[in-house]
């Protein structure tokens, strides 16, 4: 007795059709699955005998051979268990054989029957080639964001089994379960003084730009970052649904449904590599960079985080993809985010002001040898941040809110989409004549930057592309002076350790 | 073979490893440098029971390696390649009067440069290697116009203020000569980024050190280096000193042998000032410009000469602009803060302050610039 059924794995952030064929036949009883499951994938066995079992639905005690096809791509995870099940009651004649050929089946299973939902439900729905998928209730808001599969949540293996052979009609689908609200993104309204850092974030989230800040602790760094998120404007409906998928590929986003809030990711600083850029099992977990696609990364101690996670970062920022290769294959997934970075200046981490630090020579240098230059060069925006003083936090006027910021900064991104169909962290050098043509005081600006050594080649073109980003943001046609000289001014050699600029 | 001077055994005993000053100065107890080389050779210095029990324990230890060096040591290449470098070596008797009369002489001195350039009168201009601007142009002021009035400045060769010190004794038109004691061998810049300040003091005064040829600049040499710097002035300026650092090692040598001390005021809120500005409290003379420390050498001030500012004078933005950063390093932060201009004009003017010559940039900061340079 043969049956087949349709069901997804995944691999990295995308899913993979899979066929579950299952062969009962004579023959001492057994279970065997073949097809390179993973250890989750090969419990199937325990957790499909105990919910056919409980639901009543009777045991083979024959030979059951369970085929995983195609047999090259590795399994994992524990959603074929419904896929499995399905083809045994349809090889035992438990339901009629024609009611599954338009279903697909996704679910992981309880020992009572029960369906579970699984990581990943959003790509591997959209792997199948079924115009319906069983899911577990739970997977439902995901697996209704592919538009053309029919989401079928069932909430147990023997309501399912009566629906297929004709009982009872689908069940109705589970109110959305009351999803927690975000904590609300902290408002720039509460930064006090900081005109330069304000603008820098500003700058970033208008033309996705990397940004450093450098200052003493309490002088506010993360303060500044984690109000970023609040100045991007909602993810539009395709980038909302590649985050989601690569959320959903990680487990994270179970109980909501599309993403529209631009993630913040903040790992800590002792991540490895891999979790930074993804990897790990078969599975291939996607890593915090790509978490953190269409929002923002942000990394608090930068000097603190090991040198290989750092170096890591480097592909990713400069191609918005990253490449994971192992043994079981390689993975691409996205990586386009803006990348937030604070640190102190120095070990002792008192004050970047000249004459101002305590440490040792031997440690400065230390510590900045844990950049690398070409890391360093990444970011377009590099600002001192110092404690604001008593009179600042107290006299200072409140600063501009983020829903201000936040007009501006889509104005400024739809001008620049408007004029070369992306941010202006992408733009070109061969593009920048075009679109921010030099004043003869600006070229002068940059002739002497140049000269005196402070802007590379690259830091040229890249101050050139902040001062468009802030020109779109003040709404100008034309890149004025004013704009390159703050470019200029939020492109500094924080740290003092002579990387040009 | 042609004999060979007493300086270049002396040359070739202080390059054995580990023959410190101390141990050099055991070692040339009553004995020529050819006697103890020749010791060294045969043995005999090996069995001399003084310096053995002088040596404590590892006396045998360290002579017995010293005699292995020794026989293998080329001491006539070595002392080629001092001649080359233009590199004298003496003994205690032909040092300088200011360090024969030392409490704490030293026992071999390398030198370039003779010692005819501590004939006149001598400041020692020292501090921190972290400073700021103010510092860099106090000390480059003071050099310039101890060196224009004919008092030769005494300092380091370090990063920052001795530097620059140094930079202002060799700008203009200086009557006397800098002097430099360093903590490594003369064929040893350090640290490189002074390559170039190393060799026109050598070319034109004195370079000093304890060290060999070759002598790595190991933390120990640099307070030994700091006495010989208290020693050779007769007065001792720190320009800007934290609370802790080598400048604070100089003042300490200095006031046990009785020289004047002089510190320059700093603002209250620069911890580069903190030292110098905690000195003044204690008794030391304030530095308010050379005139303070001419009057302690008993020198009379020369017709002061007025400053030309050449510089293009700031229009008014940049003018506000200039107030805000005032005298302390400023973020742009501070400067948009204290000026409520926005960034992007502040940035502009602050550019073109740059370029005028009133401000510099170091690092995210920025300072000004006196009217001196």
């Amino acid at each position: 007795m043969l049956a087949i059924t349709a069901s997804a794995t995944i691999a990295g952030v995308d899913g993979r059709p899979v066929s579950v064929e299952v062969h009962v036949a004579g023959g001492l009883p057994a279970f065997t699955v073949v097809g390179l499951p993973d250890t989750s994938c090969r419990e199937a066995r325990d957790r499909v005998r105990a919910a056919l079992l409980s639901s009543e639905l009777g045991w083979p005690e024959e030979k059951v051979t369970v085929n995983l096809a195609p047999s090259g791509l590795p399994k994992v995870g524990s959603g074929l268990d419904l896929a499995i099940a399905v083809a045994l009651m349809v090889a035992l004649d438990r339901v009629p054989r024609d009611s599954v050929t338009n279903l697909g089946f996704l679910a992981e299973l309880g020992l009572d029957g029960a369906l579970r939902p699984v990581r990943g439900a959003l790509p591997m729905v959209a792997a199948m080639d079924r115009p319906e998928v069983v899911v577990a209730p739970g997977n439902h808001a995901e697996a209704q964001l592919v538009e053309r599969v029919q989401s079928r949540p069932v909430s147990s293996l023997r309501q399912l089994a009566e629906v297929l052979r004709g009982e009872a009609a689908w069940p109705p689908v589970p109110p959305p379960r009351p999803v927690a609200t975000p904590p609300p993104v902290p408002d720039l309204a509460d930064v006090r003084g900081q005109p330069v850092a304000r603008q820098a974030l500003e700058v970033a989230a208008a033309g996705g730009h990397h940004l450093l800040m450098v200052g003493p602790p309490g002088a506010g760094k993360t303060m500044l970052a984690k109000r970023l998120p609040g100045l991007l404007p909602p993810l539009d409906p395709g980038d909302a649904l590649t985050v989601t998928r690569v959320w959903s590929a990680a487990g994270l986003a179970l109980a909501g449904g599309l993403i529209r809030v631009p993630p913040f990711r903040a790992p800590h600083h002792q991540i490895s590599s891999v979790a930074m850029i993804g990897g790990g099992s078969a599975a291939m977990c996607p890593g915090e960079v790509s978490l953190a696609n269409g929002g923002v990364l942000f990394l608090d101690e930068l000097g603190e985080f090991p040198p290989a996670a750092l170096e890591a970062l480097r592909q990713p920022l400069e191609e918005g993809t990253v490449r994971v290769s192992r043994v079981h294959g390689s993975q691409t997934y996205p990586a386009r985010f803006v990348l937030v970075a604070a640190m102190n200046p120095c070990p002792c981490g008192e004050s970047g002001a000249p004459g101002g630090c305590r440490c040792s020579d031997s440690a400065r240098a230390r510590y900045h040898r844990r950049l690398s230059a070409p890391l360093l060069d990444r970011f377009d925006l590099r600002v001192v941040v110092e404690r604001p003083g008593a009179a600042d936090l107290l006299s200072a006027p409140v600063g501009e809110g983020s829903a201000a910021v936040a007009q501006r900064v889509a104005g400024a991104r739809s001008r620049a989409r408007a004029r070369s169909g992306g941010l202006n962290v992408d733009l070109r050098p061969e593009e920048l004549n075009r679109v921010a043509p030099l004043t003869p005081g600006s070229r002068f600006l940059l002739e002497r930057a140049v000269t005196d050594g402070r802007l590379s080649g690259r830091g040229l073109h890249r101050v050139r592309t902040v001062a468009r980003t802030m020109a779109d943001l003040d709404g100008a046609q034309a890149v004025s002076d004013e704009h390159l000289a703050a470019a200029l001014a939020h492109r500094v050699d924080p740290l003092g350790i002579g990387v040009r600029p | 073979m042609t004999a060979l001077p007493p300086a270049a055994h002396l040359a070739a005993l202080m390059s054995l490893d580990g023959m410190w000053p101390r141990r050099a100065r055991l070692v040339l107890a009553r004995r020529s440098p050819e006697a103890a080389w020749e010791a060294l050779l045969d043995g005999a210095l090996a069995r001399s029971v003084p310096l053995l029990r002088a040596l404590r324990g590892r006396g045998p230890e360290l002579v017995q390696g010293w005699a292995e060096q020794a026989r293998a040591l080329d001491v006539p290449r070595l002392w080629q390649r001092h001649l080359q470098l233009g590199i004298g070596v003496t003994e205690p008797r032909a040092h300088p009067a200011a360090l024969r009369e030392d409490p704490a002489p030293p026992t071999v001195l390398f030198h370039r440069g003779g010692f005819d350039h501590l004939d006149g009168a001598r400041v020692a201009i020292v501090g921190t290697r972290k400073c700021t601007r103010y510092g860099r142009d106090v000390a480059f002021d003071l050099g310039a116009q101890l060196a224009e009035a004919g008092v030769g400045v005494v300092s380091g060769l370090a990063l920052g203020i001795d530097a620059e010190a140094h930079r202002g004794a060799l700008a203009g038109t200086p009557t006397a000569p800098p002097i430099a004691v360093v903590g490594s061998g003369l064929d040893v810049v350090y640290p490189r980024a002074n390559d170039v300040l190393w060799q026109q003091v050598a070319e034109r005064g004195l370079l000093l050190s304890e060290a060999p040829l070759g002598a790595a600049p190991e933390g120990w040499r640099f307070p030994a280096r700091n006495r010989l710097i208290a020693a050779l002035a007769d007065v001792v300026v720190v320009v800007e000193s934290h609370v802790r650092g080598g400048s604070m090692s100089t003042v300490d040598e200095a006031l046990r042998r009785d020289r004047p001390v002089l510190a320059v005021p700093g603002s209250v809120r620069s911890d580069a000032s903190a030292g110098t500005n905690a000195l003044l409290a204690q008794g030391a003379g304030p530095v308010t410009g050379v005139d303070d420390v001419l009057a302690v050498l008993g020198c009379t001030p020369g017709p002061r000469r007025p400053v030309a500012d050449d510089r293009l004078a700031p229009d008014e933005m940049g003018a506000t602009v200039l107030d805000a950063v005032g005298w302390q390093p400023s973020t742009l932060d501070q400067v948009v803060l204290r000026t409520a201009f926005d960034v992007g004009a502040v940035a502009l003017a602050v550019e073109r302050l740059i370029e005028a010559g009133w401000l510099v940039r170091t690092g995210g900061w920025l300072e000004r610039v006196p009217a001196h340079r």
